[in-house]
Parts: C-alpha cells; sequence; structure tokens
C-alpha cells in the first residue's frame, strides 16, 4: 500500500524533472571584494519546477547561491532531514514537505516559525484551507507551493452508454449512478477501492468531518462525529452493494488499463490527477471531464482535498534570512510564474482568478477549462482539518488494518476506523505526546 | 570490524527515539516490548513456516536436476544448466515484477486460465500470496543449488564409478552408494543459505503490495520487512535494531543447528 500512495502523492508534482544539479556552483563562500558576503541556500525538493525559479532569483540577487537537491521524495526525504538534524550538520535550509507532514516537524520544534518573517501578510493570497495545512497551533511553519483540492473526474463517453447524461452533481445521484454502470456488466464500475485511507478522508473531510484535533502535544481521534459517520456509512453501502471494484488498486497495471477502456467511469482525487491521467490512460483521451466533488446536500459546494505539499525552514537552518527570501520568491514572486508554465498547481489565489489560468482549454479533457473547475474546487475545500503529527506512520499501517475487509467483507470500515485509532493512540503515546 | 555494526545495533537497541523528549535510555524494554509483539512473532512463523516447505522442495528439485545433469545423459546439457541458472542472475524486484504480471488475475496468465476453466483462482489472495511467493523465490534459486550440488559431484573420483561398475552396480545404486552421499556437505550448506534466505525475506513482500490489491502483505509481513517500516515510517530505530538483532540470534540459532546436525550424520558415514 505504501509505495502507491507515495506514488500517488507524488504524482501532482512529477512534472517535468529537470538535472538538479544544473546549479550547483562555487561552494566556497566569496568573501572579500568589498561586497556582502555570498551564501548559498540548499533547498531540498522533488518537485522539479522550484529548479524553474532559481536562475531568476540568482540574477535578482547576486549575493544568494540557490542549490536545488532532490533528497528523495516524501517519506525517504523526511527520514533524511531527522537524520541530518539529529546528526546536527548537514541541515538544509528549505525543505519540500507533504502537507501531513508539516505538524510532524513543526510540534517537536524542528521547524522555524515563519511568523518572524512576516509570512501573515501572505496570508490573503491563499486559498484557506491550503493555509489552514502550513498552520500548527497558531503559528505558520511552511508555505503552500502545490495544491490537490478533490476532484471527480469522469468518463463521459461510459456515463452516456449507462444513461447518464450529466455527471453527478450530489453523493445520491452518485449512487444512482453507480448502479447504472454497474448493469453495464461484469468489469463496469464508478469506481476502485482497495483501502485508499486519502480517498475515504476527503469523503469524510466534505462531510465536515475532523477525526483529528491537534493542540500543541495533545492529539484527540475521533471517528464518530457527524461528518464522519455519513460519510463511513455513505461509502460502506457503496462497498456492500458491489458497486465499487474492490480487486483494482490505484496506479497498478490493472487501473492503467481499466482507465484506458472505459470501465472505470470515475476518479474522484486530487486535482493533480490532470497531469497524471493523459500519462496513465492515452487511449481515453477526449473522454474525461472534470467536476466538482459530488456534494453532501443538492446545492452546496464543500470541497475537500487530497495531496498537495508546502516548504519550511528547519530550525537549524543555517541562512533562514535566504532561504526565505528565495521560498517568497518561488511562491509569490517573479519565480512563481515560471512553476505554474511548468505545471505546478499551486494554491495562490492570484494564480486561480487569473484569467489566462481560468480560461486555458485542454484537449485532453475534451477542451474542457479544467483550470476553471480546480480553481473553484480549491477555493470551496473545507476548513479547519487538521492531520495527526504522526499521520505518516498512521497511513502506513492502516492498509494492514483495512486488507482484512477489502478481501473479505468481513467487519466494516467503522470498525476498522476504531482500531486504528486504537493503533494510533498506543504509538502516540509511546512517541511522548499526549493521545486519546 | 565485523562486529562493529553489530555492536552498534545492540547499543541502539537500548534506547527509544521520541518524536517528542528525544532519545531516552530504556534498558531491556526494547526486548521485553518485543517478546510479546504479536506482529513479529506473527512473521517469524510465516518466515518459518515458509522455510519448512520451500526450503526441501526446492532443494530436491535442484538435487534432481543436478543429478541429470551429471549423469552425461541428456542433450544440450550445457545449455540447461545456464537456462536453470539465468533466474538466479534477475534482481528479485525485477522478478517479483514479472511474476506479478505472469500470476495476475486481470490481464496475465491466470486471468486466461480463469477465464478458460471458468474457475476463480487468485494467486495473490490473502491466503495464497505467500505460496506464489514461493513459486517466485524456487524459480530463482533452484539454479543456485543446482549448481552448488553439481560442483559437488563433479568432484567425485571417477575411478569410483569404475570401480562400481566393475562390482556390476547398476546406475540407481551408483546414486545412493556414492553420489547422495558425496552431497552430503554441499547440503548443509545449501540448507543454511537457503534459511538464511529465507529469514531476511524482503523484497517479494516489499514490492508486490503496490502491483496487487489487498494481497494480504502487511507492514510485519516478513521480519525484514517489519523492521524497515519500524525504522523508516515509525521512527522506532532502537526498537527496530532489537528486532534485527533478536532475528539474527534466530537465524543463527538455527543455521548452527542445521550445521551441527548435518556434520554429525556426516561423520556417522
Amino acid at each position: 500500500m505504501r509505495l502507491s500512495q507515495k506514488a500517488r502523492l507524488l504524482a501532482g508534482v512529477l512534472v517535468p524533472m529537470l538535472a538538479l544539479t544544473a546549479c550547483s556552483g562555487g561552494s566556497g563562500s566569496a568573501t572579500g571584494g568589498g561586497g556582502d558576503e555570498q551564501v548559498k541556500v540548499t533547498v531540498w525538493s522533488w518537485d522539479g519546477t522550484v529548479e524553474r525559479a532559481v536562475p531568476g532569483f540568482q540574477a535578482a540577487n547576486p549575493n544568494i547561491k540557490v542549490e536545488v537537491v532532490n533528497a528523495g521524495s516524501s517519506q525517504d526525504e523526511y527520514k533524511a532531514l531527522d537524520n541530518a538534524i539529529q546528526a546536527g550538520s548537514g541541515v538544509p535550509d528549505l525543505v519540500m514537505f507533504e502537507y501531513f507532514a508539516v505538524p510532524y516537524f513543526a510540534v517537536p520544534g524542528k521547524l522555524a516559525d515563519l511568523g518572524e518573517f512576516g509570512v501573515d501578510k501572505l496570508k490573503q493570497d491563499y486559498v484557506p484551507a491550503a493555509w489552514s495545512d502550513v498552520t500548527v497551533n497558531g503559528k505558520v511553519y511552511a508555505l503552500p507551493s502545490d495544491y490537490g483540492p478533490s476532484a471527480m473526474f469522469y468518463n463521459v463517453t461510459t456515463l452516456k452508454k449507462a444513461g447518464i447524461e450529466e455527471p453527478p452533481a450530489t453523493w445520491d445521484e452518485y449512487y444512482e449512478a453507480a448502479k447504472k454502470i454497474r448493469a453495464l456488466g461484469d468489469d463496469y464500475y464508478i469506481a476502485q477501492d482497495t483501502g485508499d485511507i486519502f480517498f475515504l478522508l476527503s469523503l469524510i473531510w466534505q462531510a465536515g468531518g475532523r477525526p483529528f484535533k491537534v493542540d500543541g502535544n495533545k492529539v484527540h481521534i475521533d471517528f464518530t462525529d457527524a461528518g464522519t459517520a455519513k460519510a463511513v456509512a455513505f461509502w460502506q453501502k457503496m462497498l456492500d452493494e458491489g458497486l465499487i471494484n474492490t480487486k483494482i488498486t490505484g496506479w497498478s497495471d490493472d487501473w492503467n488499463r481499466a482507465l484506458n477502456d472505459g470501465t472505470l467511469a470515475t476518479q474522484t482525487m486530487g486535482g493533480w490527477l490532470t497531469s497524471t491521467l493523459p500519462e496513465r490512460a492515452p487511449k481515453a483521451a477526449g473522454d474525461f471531464r472534470v467536476a466538482l466533488m459530488p456534494q453532501w446536500q443538492q446545492g452546496d459546494k464543500v470541497g475537500a482535498a487530497n495531496g498537495g505539499s508546502s516548504f519550511g525552514i528547519p530550525a537549524a537552518a543555517e541562512h533562514k534570512q535566504a532561504a526565505f527570501k528565495f521560498l517568497e520568491y518561488f511562491t509569490h514572486g517573479g519565480g512563481l510564474s515560471s512553476r505554474v508554465d511548468a505545471g505546478a498547481f499551486v494554491p495562490n489565489v492570484s494564480v486561480l482568478e487569473n484569467k489566462a489560468f481560468q480560461t486555458k482549454t485542454n484537449t485532453y479533457f475534451g477542451d474542457q477549462k479544467v483550470g476553471a473547475v480546480l480553481a473553484e474546487a480549491s477555493e470551496i475545500v473545507g476548513s479547519g482539518w487538521q492531520y495527526s503529527p504522526f499521520f505518516e506512520w498512521a497511513r502506513s499501517i492502516y492498509g494492514d488494518l483495512a486488507s482484512p475487509f477489502y478481501t473479505t467483507g468481513k467487519g466494516s470500515l467503522a470498525e476498522i476506523l476504531e482500531q486504528w485509532r486504537q493503533r494510533c493512540i498506543q504509538y502516540g503515546n509511546e512517541q511522548g505526546f499526549q493521545v486519546d | 570490524m565485523f562486529i562493529v555494526p553489530i555492536v552498534y545495533a545492540a547499543y541502539l537497541s537500548f534506547f527509544q527515539d521520541k518524536l517528542v523528549g528525544g532519545n531516552t535510555f530504556v534498558g531491556l524494554a526494547n526486548y521485553g516490548k518485543l517478546f510479546q509483539d504479536t506482529q513479529f512473532w506473527d512473521g517469524v512463523g510465516r518466515v518459518v513456516r515458509f522455510t519448512l516447505v520451500q526450503v526441501p522442495l526446492m532443494l530436491i528439485l535442484s538435487m534432481a536436476l543436478a543429478l541429470a545433469l551429471d549423469s552425461l545423459r541428456l542433450h544440450g546439457a550445457k545449455f540447461l544448466r545456464v537456462t536453470i541458472f539465468l533466474p538466479y542472475a534477475v534482481p528479485a524486484i525485477v522478478s517479483t515484477l514479472m511474476w506479478g504480471f505472469l500470476l495476475g488475475i486481470k490481464y496475465g496468465l491466470f486471468g486466461s486460465l480463469n477465464e478458460a476453466l471458468g474457475t476463480d483462482f487468485n494467486p495473490f489472495a490473502p491466503d495464497t500470496t505467500l505460496i506464489s511467493i514461493g513459486v517466485v523465490v524456487t524459480w530463482a534459486f533452484t539454479g543456485f543449488n543446482m549448481l552448488i550440488f553439481y560442483a559437488a559431484l563433479k568432484a567425485v573420483p571417477r575411478e569410483l564409478y569404475e570401480a562400481a561398475a566393475i562390482d556390476g552396480a547398476n546406475e540407481l545404486q551408483i546414486v545412493r552408494a556414492i553420489k547422495l552421499p558425496a552431497l552430503r556437505g554441499s547440503l548443509v550448506v545449501t540448507v543454511i543459505f537457503s534459511i538464511i534466505g529465507t529469514f531476511q525475506m524482503f523484497n517479494e513482500p516489499q514490492i508486490l503490495p503496490s502491483m496487487v490489491a489487498n494481497s494480504g502483505v502487511t507492514t510485519f509481513y516478513t521480519p525484514n520487512l517489519y523492521a524497515y517500516n519500524l525504522a523508516f515510517t515509525g521512527s522506532q530505530q532502537g526498537y527496530a535494531a532489537t528486532l534485527a538483532l533478536v532475528m539474527a540470534a534466530i537465524t543463527v540459532a538455527v543455521a548452527y543447528a542445521v550445521q551441527i546436525r548435518g556434520l554429525r550424520n556426516a561423520s556417522d558415514h
């Protein structure tokens, strides 16, 4: 499970990976010569678009050299950072984090509070939910760099075949559509799920559930609030009635084939699927469209997020000031547009509301104006969502607990979540948090 | 020098590194926890069961192939030797991917088989995954073991066969009286290698879950996989070091027992 989920989170940022050694200029600092002392900012990033911002930044700031290093993706990088912090040497100045990893580093004090750099003035340029993703206990520890608003990708041809003219706008309609699609035959399903925790959480998120509450070292986990219960019961019904394919796992070869031949009618995932789908399902070009997630109430407009990442400055970093300068440059300043052009999907209001971004058509999606849909999906993401500080570990064991249910049908999602909660409580307390 | 990493692991095993509160000395607490950890013993049980079934089957197959090659009655023996050995040269990650596609129920070989026969057999269901891994491992290592046996057979002095022929022994008697006893030493070696290999199983269960849905492979499927996940996603390095040490001790104990027993039997003859 681990690999596939990781792959999924990466998908959003696997835009052209540039040679990462491009700008490893001289390492010696040029003292003397009259000017300011030269500093070198080391950036750890697996987002290839960050590199694009370097030349412009260095031209504007001749005394700062930026070196972008790929220190691994996701947990490989987190591990490397933990080791560097522990060893007290080789700590980078700027590091990429998925949103769920921010509390993991922020809570034990391993990240610098960005308040001292006056980040509050940048708040208004972010969709509110992205800002809350980087805020831990009231302090901002990172700046959002890419975003994964949940959206529904649907195959028009398959829907038409099943007699569905409009994509389902509510989960009730989704349920009815699922039955019609299922009626097409053995291999036709509205979607697949083999225990995808990020999907289930996005459903819970949208329904208003907030299962993780973090306050300092105190973590409260509860999968019984009204929103969570509603989302879980709905998905349980979909699974119980055999409307979901539980044999195909996302990002597998089987998944590619099913997307190509149209037997999986929809995918409710992060907006980053926009760049992944054409690679995975080239034969389905022109068949897919994007819509907002189906709603819980007719007429509502609430969304959720699924993936996305940010950059923070380690507390032990050497050149915090210079690092922040570069961070601001590629998330707001002159460096932002080069990243957007290279395919980065950012949660900046200024980009999302830009005319060119909103009106650009995408041939793969039948010339749909995909940007406009995803911009709206970003702006309606429900606020106040939090991840537990040890979410990285928690998601890794979720598959162990969910797998028996998905293979035998015994048990229920609610039971799995309760077991998950118990394991999280045990682990969290062992790790020094106060979890209940 | 070889002992340094082990000593360091032993040192680590006395500590617990907490996300909040940092590194603390915990004495033998990690060991106490490990002995009560049902996930650890679940993994140990799995590799032991695997060893008990897969290793004998594979070694019998290897031995039969070595005897067949040595009988000089096969055409194209050289070609056969290379083909059987070839899978050993394929990295485990690649072979797992290959077999994953081959055995896949949707588009792979088993998909077609199930369709033709109207059956619903899934080689990567929770109950069958371990058998499928057994097939992959057997495929990969049969040739390697065969070569060890074959080398031992080649070392048998030709005079012994001539003497046997003069005594009027048939092929079966030659195998029983000369060849099998000659293989005893290499059998001990191959058994030990196989046990160590199995106890360290990692690549196959690490790769499979990303290919197949719900194959039943957990984060603690084998002790090695468990140690990896403890260290790299749970940041429980101390506990992972404890697990590694205990597992190494178990492996050494089993391998040593096999060696003692194998050598004693050998000297009986």
